[in-house]
C-alpha cells in the first residue's frame, strides 16, 4: 500500500520535473514545478515529516512560486526560440549525460544498507521545535539574519532609479504629480499641477533623466 | 513491501539529474532558476529520507534551513533578473555575453 | 494502516461534508442577496419558492445552461485550469475542521469523531492550501488575455499574499496558548467553564487582526477592489462565463465559509455550546447534535457579519489597502505575539 503511494507520488514528481525541463513556455514550467513541490510534500508526509511537508507547501509552492509566476507575468516572458546551429548538440548531449549519471547512481545504490524505519514521532512540530530552539539555536538565528539580508538586498535592487521609477512616463503637457517629488517637506497626498511644453522640460524640472520619457 | 531508503535516494538522484539537465539545456534565466530550485528540492528529499530512516531530526532541521536559504535566494535572484531585463530587454542567457573576450 | 471500514467511513464523511458545504454556500448566496436587499431598503429575490428558498437551484440551472464563451486568444490550458485550482484549494481545507465532539451512535458502541482528518499540523495545512488558492486568481487574470483581468488578477494576488502574512501571524497567539497546531485539540482546550475559556477573551487583538486579514484574503468588501464592477469590469473573472464563473463564485463563498469556520474554531470555542454540558454528558448523540448545530450557528453569525460589511462599508483604494496590510496590520499582529508571549511567560 505504501509502495503504491510511493510509486504514485514519485511518478508525479518525475513527470512534472520532466515537464519543467521540456516545456518551452516558462509559465508552464512554473506550473509543473508547483506540481513537483506538491508531490514532494506528499512524500514528506509519508516520511513522518508532516511539519516539513506543510512548510514546503506554504514556502515553496505558496510563496516562492507565486513570486516566480508574478515575475513571469510582469516581464511577459515569451517562449524560447529554437536554438541556433552552433549549440544544437547540447540537448542530446545533456540527455545522454543525464542517463549516464542515473546509471552510476543506480549502481551505487545496489550496495546501500536498508535500515528498517520505525514508526516515529520525530517529525511532529513539537519535536522539531524542541531541537530547533535549544540545540540548533545558532543556525536558526543566523538564518534570520540571512533573511534580513535578503530583504534589504531585494529592496535595494528594486529601488534602482531613485525617486522616479522606470514605470513612470512623462508626457508633454500638464503633469499632475505628487508635490513630494519637488518639495521634500510635502506629504505624499499633496498634489501640484505643473504645466510643461515638452517631456524634456518636465524631466529637467524634476531633475530626472530626460531619456526616461516617451514621445506621444 | 515498504518503500526502502534506496528508493527515496534513487528518486532524489533522478530529480537532481533532471534539474542539472535543465540548467544545461534552458536558455531562459527564469527557467534555469526553476531548475536550480528543483535540485534544491531533490537534496531536501534526501535529507528528509535520511532523517526518517535513521531517526535523527537534524535532517529535517537542515531542510528547514535549506528552504529558508532558497526563499532568500529567490527574492534576491528574481530582483537581479528583473534588473537584467530592464537593461537588456531579453532574458536569454546566451545573449548576455558582453563580458566575453 | 486503516481497515476497509475506516476508509469507507472516511468517504462517507467526506461526501457528507461536501454536501453540507455546498448547501450552506448556496444558501449563503441567497442570504446575501436578501440581507443586502433589506440593508438597502428593498426585498431580495423572493419569488422562486416560498420567500426565495429555491433560488439557489434556479441559479444553478442558469449557470449550467448558459452558453460557455471562451476567448479566442486566451491560453486555453491555463484558462480551464484556473477555476479548478481555485475551487479545489477552497474545498480541500474542509477536512480539518471539527464539526463536533465524538458522537456515540445510539444503541451501538461505535463512536465517530466529527472531524474528517486529524492532522498534527492542521492549522499549517489550512494556511498552505489557502496559499495555493492565490494561483487560481493569478492564472485566471493572466490567461484571459484582457487588460482588466490581468490588472485585477495581479492586484488581487498581491493583496492576498500581503494579507496572508498578517493572517498567519495573528494565529500564532492562539497556537501559543493552545500549544498545538491540531484544530480538534484547540477546540477541546476551549471546553469547560461555559465559554470562559474561549480564546476570544484571551486574544481580542488577535481576533480583530485575523478577521480583517481574512476578509482581505477572501477578496470581500471593503477589500474587493480587484473584482469591483465599477473599477475593473469584473476583475479577474471578466472573461469567464457559465460554469467556470460559477466555480469562481463558489470558490469565493467557500473561502468565506472557511474563514468563518476557522474564526469559530480558533476564537469562539468551536462546537462548545455553553450551558448544555450541565445536563448532557459528552459523547451522547444529543450533545453531539446540539454542538454541531451550535457550530453552524456561530459560523452563520460570521457569514452574516460578512454580508453586513458588504452592505455598509465603502471599499479601499489599492494603495490604501496595501499600506494598511503592511504598515498597520502586520505590526499589530507582531505586537499581539509579543504581548501573548510576555503574558504566558509571566503569568503561566
Amino acid at each position: 500500500m505504501l509502495a503504491l503511494l510511493f510509486i504514485l507520488f514519485a511518478g508525479m514528481a518525475i513527470g512534472c520535473a520532466l515537464a519543467v525541463v521540456a516545456q518551452r513556455n516558462p509559465l508552464y514550467s512554473a506550473i509543473s514545478l508547483i506540481g513537483v513541490f506538491v508531490s514532494l510534500a506528499c512524500l514528506y508526509v509519508m516520511l513522518a515529516a508532516p511539519f516539513i511537508a506543510a512548510v514546503q507547501v506554504i514556502v515553496y509552492a505558496g510563496a516562492i512560486m507565486v513570486l516566480v509566476v508574478f515575475v513571469i507575468m510582469l516581464l511577459n516572458v515569451e517562449q524560447e526560440e529554437r536554438r541556433r546551429n552552433r549549440l544544437k548538440f547540447l540537448v542530446p548531449a545533456a540527455v545522454v549525460l543525464a542517463a549516464v549519471l542515473i546509471a552510476e547512481v543506480a549502481f551505487m545504490l545496489q550496495s546501500v544498507a536498508n535500515p528498517t524505519p520505525a514508526v516515529s514521532n520525530i517529525g511532529l512540530t513539537g519535536s522539531i521545535g524542541a531541537q530547533l530552539f535549544t540545540r540548533y539555536l545558532l543556525p536558526f538565528e543566523i538564518t534570520s539574519i540571512l533573511l534580513l539580508m535578503a530583504i534589504v538586498g531585494a529592496m535595494t535592487l528594486a529601488r534602482r532609479g531613485g525617486l522616479l521609477s522606470s514605470e513612470a512616463r512623462l508626457v508633454p503637457g500638464a503633469q499632475q504629480l505628487p508635490l513630494s517629488m519637488v518639495d521634500p517637506r510635502a506629504t505624499p497626498d499633496d498634489l501640484t499641477l505643473v504645466e510643461t511644453d515638452s517631456s524634456e522640460e518636465a524631466a529637467r524640472l524634476l531633475g530626472v533623466d530626460p531619456r526616461n520619457t516617451e514621445r506621444d | 513491501m515498504e518503500p526502502q531508503l534506496s528508493w527515496y535516494l534513487a528518486l532524489s538522484a533522478v530529480l537532481f539529474t533532471i534539474g542539472v539537465t535543465g540548467v544545461i539545456i534552458k536558455r531562459n534565466v527564469i527557467a534555469m532558476f526553476m531548475c536550480i530550485e528543483l535540485m534544491l528540492n531533490a537534496v531536501n528529499l534526501t535529507f528528509v529520507a535520511f532523517a526518517s530512516f535513521f531517526q535523527d531530526v537534524i535532517g529535517q532541521l537542515f531542510v528547514f534551513i535549506v528552504m529558508t536559504v532558497a526563499a532568500a535566494e529567490a527574492a534576491v535572484g528574481l530582483g537581479i533578473i528583473i534588473a537584467i531585463f530592464r537593461n537588456r530587454e531579453s532574458l536569454d542567457v546566451d545573449e548576455a555575453s558582453i563580458l566575453k573576450l | 494502516m486503516d481497515t476497509a471500514i475506516d476508509i469507507i467511513l472516511k468517504f462517507v464523511a467526506i461526501t457528507v461534508a461536501f454536501v453540507v458545504v455546498l448547501l450552506v454556500v448556496a444558501y449563503t448566496v441567497l442570504a446575501e442577496r436578501r440581507v443586502l436587499g433589506f440593508i438597502q431598503g428593498r426585498l431580495g429575490p423572493n419569488r422562486v419558492g416560498y420567500g426565495g428558498v429555491l433560488q439557489p437551484f434556479a441559479d444553478l440551472l442558469k449557470f449550467i445552461l448558459k452558453e460557455d464563451i471562451v476567448p479566442d486568444k486566451s491560453t486555453r490550458f491555463i484558462y480551464f485550469l484556473a477555476p479548478v485550482i481555485a475551487t479545489m484549494a477552497a474545498l480541500m481545507t474542509m477536512i480539518v475542521y471539527p464539526f463536533g465532539p465524538e458522537i456515540r451512535i445510539p444503541f451501538t458502541s461505535i463512536s465517530i469523531p466529527l472531524v474528517i482528518a486529524h492532522f498534527d499540523v492542521g492549522l499549517l495545512y489550512v494556511l498552505g492550501i489557502t496559499s495555493i488558492g492565490v494561483y487560481g486568481i493569478m492564472l485566471a487574470g493572466w490567461s484571459s488575455n484582457n487588460k482588466y483581468s490581468l490588472m485585477g488578477g495581479l492586484r488581487s494576488s498581491a493583496q492576498m499574499i500581503s494579507y496572508e502574512l498578517a493572517l498567519g501571524l495573528s494565529l500564532i497567539g492562539v497556537i501559543m496558548l493552545a500549544g498545538t497546531l491540531d484544530l480538534a485539540q484547540i477546540v477541546d482546550q476551549q471546553s469547560g467553564w461555559h465559554g470562559a475559556r474561549w480564546n476570544i477573551i484571551y486574544q481580542p487583538l488577535g481576533f480583530v487582526v485575523y478577521l480583517i486579514a481574512a476578509i482581505a484574503e477572501t477578496n470581500r468588501v471593503p477589500f474587493d477592489l480587484p473584482e469591483a464592477e465599477t473599477e475593473l469590469v469584473a476583475g479577474f473573472h471578466t472573461e469567464y462565463s457559465a460554469m467556470k464563473f460559477a466555480l469562481f463564485f463558489l470558490a469565493e463563498y467557500i473561502n468565506m465559509f472557511t474563514v468563518s469556520m476557522l474564526a469559530t474554531t480558533l476564537f469562539w470555542g468551536g462546537w462548545n455550546v455553553p450551558i448544555i454540558d450541565l445536563f448532557l454528558d459528552r459523547g451522547s448523540f444529543l450533545f453531539g447534535l446540539i454542538s454541531a448545530l451550535g457550530f453552524l450557528f456561530k459560523v452563520c453569525v460570521f457569514l452574516f457579519v460578512y454580508i453586513w460589511l458588504r452592505g455598509t462599508l465603502p471599499r479601499f483604494r489599492f494603495d490604501q489597502l496595501m499600506s494598511f496590510g503592511w504598515k498597520i496590520l502586520l505590526p499589530l499582529a507582531l505586537l499581539n505575539i509579543f504581548i501573548t508571549a510576555s503574558a504566558i511567560y509571566f503569568f503561566l
